[in-house]
């Protein structure tokens, strides 16, 4: 069935275009000047809620941040916006070439040729580059207790931010219990079980590496620790051990070379590690460590001040 | 709203029935010995629905036989599927009523519809062109089905104005007037001659509605 | 069976069945790490112009991992509903697609068909469309579930509130649950991933949520994502678990890296009929995502895509109350980027829907991957329209445990404005007595928590 189109509707059409009625909007409103919206939100201290104050205390989420309509205040968004950039610079930032022989590293490299393909294939992020491994076979000191592992991972802000001092601190710390460390080095483009192959060509006992962890919103600069015992081609993570969230507002990095240490120690001791390590004999010591993947809550700062 | 713009009317039930008992038939206006299955429907709005059912007739093998407006419209419906009217076509073959419910809903759907005639669509007009009448509205009529027919509605004050507006517009002739008070309060009229008069006394009955819904006290 | 397509005089040749699903894929830099993908676009569209002959019945033959070899290809083939297999199975999947896509092939007639629809052809059919034929097709699907409350309705677009915490602590966890409530989140269910994996804090945050839900009598499902097994010991310590939750893969070596295979997953919903919370008869709650098989090297040279449909050939057997995939959260070695994360949303949710399942889609990226926030925005807008059963939510959509970005709480109303769906009717009645929301309208009480006790 068909009918014919409405000659009637046409009609109406054209007699509302003759009598200039045809804008299909309504008439505009006269507006008054807009009222200034209620000052909104987290987390400037001055403008905070009770709520959001009272929630500060227990969790570093988002809370008590009202909404305009359904929406964000222009403060959260730009708050939002600036954590967004800090996560999304620090993996964009790569670590320079030179940066692990000016800090006086062992410079390495993995099988990835650039920052893409490091993001896209992590098994070549696991394997050293045949000059590096060459080279590194070569020099490195062999038969050691602890090889400690610098690296860029997902965020060389944090490697060239709190890296070294992190890696002087874990050193210092295992020296003083008595362990033979290997020749420090950093590596580039590395993802974690890199360590299993610089360990291995150094025969080390424990291999521990250092890296910059996947950033978080506003937490560009976090590294993370991983340590396996008895390191070769083949480990899986179950054979590791790792500390993440060390940087000034986590686990200060003095604390965590400190339980880094003591984490080696006992692997040294039960000759193993993963979910095999034992960590109640020492957990005092450990402290949240002993809890396997433990995270600290990270303090939210403001980021935006206008 | 703009002035001017389509109300849609409301389609609040359709329902078939393929083999209506002969007393329902005979209560409701059809013929047992013809008619066997009925299409009934609920509208929001009466007067597109006359035409919608008049359309029924021009493409399908149906009847109408009963179609009413309910008391002071729709804002004072006894159910929220009553609406304002119902109408009942009625045929042998259960198909036909298919058919012919299926012109009923586009027409109203695509054609037959009140126009806001102020900014906020409180007053309401139907100024409708049938180009063709089908069998329903030419017998009441007393027109012969394809003849052209302006079929003109308004609240009580506008309808009065505006229809000698429109007379006066075209060569028109009023066949019927249906002054207030009627079921749903407001004022009708029919009026015919050739097409475009038809046309022309339509536009000039929506205009002077909304001239005086403009101007109401304007002498 | 012809394994072959010709373009421009060149043909193209494909020696199985699973290297022409494999090939036939969009673009993923999951299959490219897998070396599974077509090696350039023409290569891609051969293979689809093979998989289109194909029938549905050479699919259900050739899964991509022999049953022989692999508990999940047997419990699709003894789960397989035959007569509806029988309604379809002479049709090529070129075909299938077009009945799919058919008016007059409504949401009833996609439900009959369902439990006949094996993962190779809700995974097949699903190379062959479009991002808008899966939204077409996917909004089409009708899938209602039932437990506290009713999900799935036409016009509905529930939530889950995702209250994570980096150290469970509860105090922390119920700030963001009242937040959530607030804004209209979490009908489909309040659902913590736990810092700690053990029976007593799984049990503990039950508790909590549990009497937040109790005392302010609200229609919805607890849930604590923890393993498994822990969430069966917990069960024996008394707590309010409404929904059972476990991660789910596409081949049995991939289950197996998850710590589970078919006998655990029976044992485990045999336990939940007898002991859960919640009124049923849907009470399952698992979570999938392309590329986990690959990550624990069990995809078995098959691509991503079909691997995701087979997790839902298995999640399928527990009729299931909720299943979502976790669409970007695994990273940009799987899915690259904006485009890749948008397209395996719609991807996951159509197949889910097409294979019968409530499937809701966690619309997410980590921030190493190549997405932006407005890209992330539009994806959810996306699923609302393509009828997606639940959005996760959580405060600004940063889940400060996983460290991933997300659904906000601000983002399920406006949502659910924009394409003018409502929450699960029940939750909507509660919502409604709050004055937090009628339907899609904000209310006056919108992300005020002081209505929740």
């Amino acid at each position: 069935m068909s009918l014919p189109l409405s000659r009637t509707r046409d009609l109406v059409a054209a007699l509302r275009r003759a009598r200039d009625a045809d804008d299909p909007m309504p008439p505009r409103e006269r507006l008054p000047p807009v009222p200034l919206p209620p000052q909104r939100v987290f987390p400037s201290p001055r403008r905070r809620s009770r709520l959001a104050e009272a929630a500060a205390a227990h969790t570093t989420a988002l809370v008590g941040i009202g909404a305009v309509g359904t929406r964000y205040a222009t403060d959260v968004v730009l708050q939002f916006q600036a954590e967004l950039a800090v996560a999304h610079a620090a993996v964009a930032t790569q670590l320079p070439a030179q940066w692990a022989d000016t800090n006086q590293y062992v410079s390495l490299v993995s099988r990835v040729a650039d920052h893409r393909q490091f993001l896209l294939r992590p098994d070549l992020g696991r394997r050293l580059s045949e000059e590096s491994a060459a080279r590194w076979a070569a020099t490195c000191r062999k038969d050691v207790d602890v090889q400690p592992i610098l690296a860029d991972g997902l965020s060389a802000v944090a490697t060239m931010g709190a890296g070294p001092v992190l890696m002087a601190a874990f050193i210092a710390e295992c020296e003083a219990r008595g362990m033979s460390v290997g020749t420090p080095v950093c590596a580039r483009f590395a993802r974690v079980w890199l360590q299993d192959e610089i360990g291995q060509l150094a025969r080390a006992k424990v291999a521990a590496i250092l890296l910059g962890e996947r950033p978080g919103l506003g937490t560009g600069d976090g590294l993370s620790a991983y340590l396996v015992y008895s390191p070769a081609l083949g480990r899986t993570d179950g054979n590791r051990n790792m500390m993440s969230n060390i940087h000034a507002r986590g686990i200060p990095p003095v604390d965590a070379a400190r339980r880094l240490a003591v984490l080696a120690q006992l692997m040294l001791e039960q000759r193993t590690s993963g979910v095999e390590l034992d960590l109640a004999p020492r957990a005092a010591e450990l402290g949240e460590a002993a809890r396997g993947g433990y995270r600290a809550p990270v303090a939210r700062a403001r980021l935006v001040e206008v | 709203m703009p002035v001017l713009e389509a109300l849609l009317p409301k389609v609040l039930s359709v329902r078939r029935l393929s083999g209506a008992d002969p007393a329902l038939l005979r209560a409701y206006g059809a013929d047992p010995e013809r008619h066997r299955a009925l299409g009934l429907i609920t509208v929001d709005q009466d007067d597109p629905a006359y035409v919608a059912l008049d359309e029924a007739t021009k493409h399908a093998g149906v009847d109408v036989v009963f179609a009413r407006s309910f008391y002071a419209g729709s804002r004072h419906a006894s159910g929220p599927l009553s609406g304002e009217f119902l109408g009942v076509i009625a045929s042998h073959d259960p198909a036909e009523v298919d058919a012919g419910l299926d012109a009923i809903l586009a027409t109203l759907a695509h054609d037959a519809c009140f126009y806001g005639a102020n900014a906020d669509s409180s007053i309401a007009v139907f100024p409708h062109v049938i180009a063709s009448l089908g069998r329903y509205l030419s017998a009441i009529a007393g027109l012969a089905p394809g003849d052209p027919m302006a079929y003109l509605v308004a609240p009580p004050m506008e309808a009065t104005i505006a229809l000698d507006f429109a007379l006066k517009a075209a060569n028109v002739r009023l066949v019927k007037a249906f002054p207030p008070p009627t079921e749903t309060n407001f004022a009708a009229s029919w009026l015919t001659g050739d097409l475009p008069s038809c046309e022309a006394a339509a536009m000039a009955f929506a205009a002077a509605v909304c001239d005086v819904a403009a101007q109401p006290r304007e002498r | 069976m012809k394994l072959a397509a010709t373009i421009r005089g060149v043909t193209h040749s494909f020696g199985s069945v699973r290297e022409v699903l494999a090939k036939a894929n969009p673009p993923k830099s999951g299959d490219d790490l897998a070396g599974v993908s077509a090696r350039d676009p023409v290569e891609r569209v051969a293979a689809r112009a093979a998989l289109s002959q194909l029938t549905l019945a050479e699919l259900r033959a050739n899964p991509v991992i022999p049953p022989e070899e692999d508990a999940i290809s047997r419990l699709v083939e003894d789960d397989l509903d035959e007569s509806a297999f029988a309604a379809v199975k002479h049709l090529s999947v070129g075909q299938f697609r077009e009945w799919i896509l058919d008016t007059a092939t409504t949401g009833a007639r996609l439900r009959s068909v369902a439990l006949g629809v094996t993962p190779e052809i809700a995974a097949g059919v699903c190379k062959l469309m479009s991002n808008m034929d899966l939204m077409v097709a996917g909004s089409k699907c009708e899938v209602v579930v039932r437990c506290n409350n009713t999900l799935g309705l036409p016009g509905t677009l529930s939530s889950r509130l995702q209250p994570n915490h980096p150290t469970d602590d509860v105090e922390g966890i119920l700030y963001s649950t009242r937040e959530g409530l607030s804004y209209g989140c979490g009908d489909a269910v309040i659902g913590i991933n736990p810092a700690t994996d053990t029976p007593e804090s799984t049990a503990e945050i039950l508790r909590a949520i549990g009497d937040i839900r109790t005392r302010n009598q609200i229609p919805t499902q607890q849930c604590v994502l923890s393993h498994v097994l822990v969430q069966m010991k917990a069960l024996a310590l008394d707590c309010p678990m409404d929904l059972m939750f476990q991660s789910l893969a596409g081949s049995e070596r991939a289950n197996k890296a998850f710590g589970i295979d078919v006998a655990l997953m029976n044992e485990a919903y045999d336990l939940m009929q007898r002991r859960r919370s919640s009124t049923g008869p849907n009470f399952m709650y698992f979570e999938t995502g392309q590329g986990n098989a690959l990550s624990s090297d069990a995809h078995h040279g098959a691509d991503q895509v079909t691997l995701e449909a087979r997790a839902y050939g298995f999640a399928r057997r527990y009729k299931p109350f909720l299943v979502n995939t976790v669409v970007g959260f695994i990273g940009p070695e799987y899915l690259e980027d904006g485009p890749q994360i948008t397209r395996a949303g719609l991807e996951d949710h159509f197949m889910g829907k097409l294979m019968g399942l409530p499937m809701g889609c966690d619309a997410c990226f980590t921030y190493h991957a190549r997405m932006s926030q407005d890209e992330l925005e539009g994806l959810k807008v996306l699923l609302g329209v393509a009828g997606c059963t639940y959005l996760m939510s959580m405060p600004v959509g940063d889940d400060i445990m996983l460290n991933y970005q997300s659904t906000s709480f601000h983002d399920v109303p406006t949502v659910r404005g924009l394409v003018r769906k409502s929450p699960a009717p029940e939750f909507d009645a509660w919502l409604a007595s709050r004055g937090i929301s009628s339907g899609w309208t904000p209310g006056k009480h919108l992300g005020d928590v002081s209505v929740l006790r």
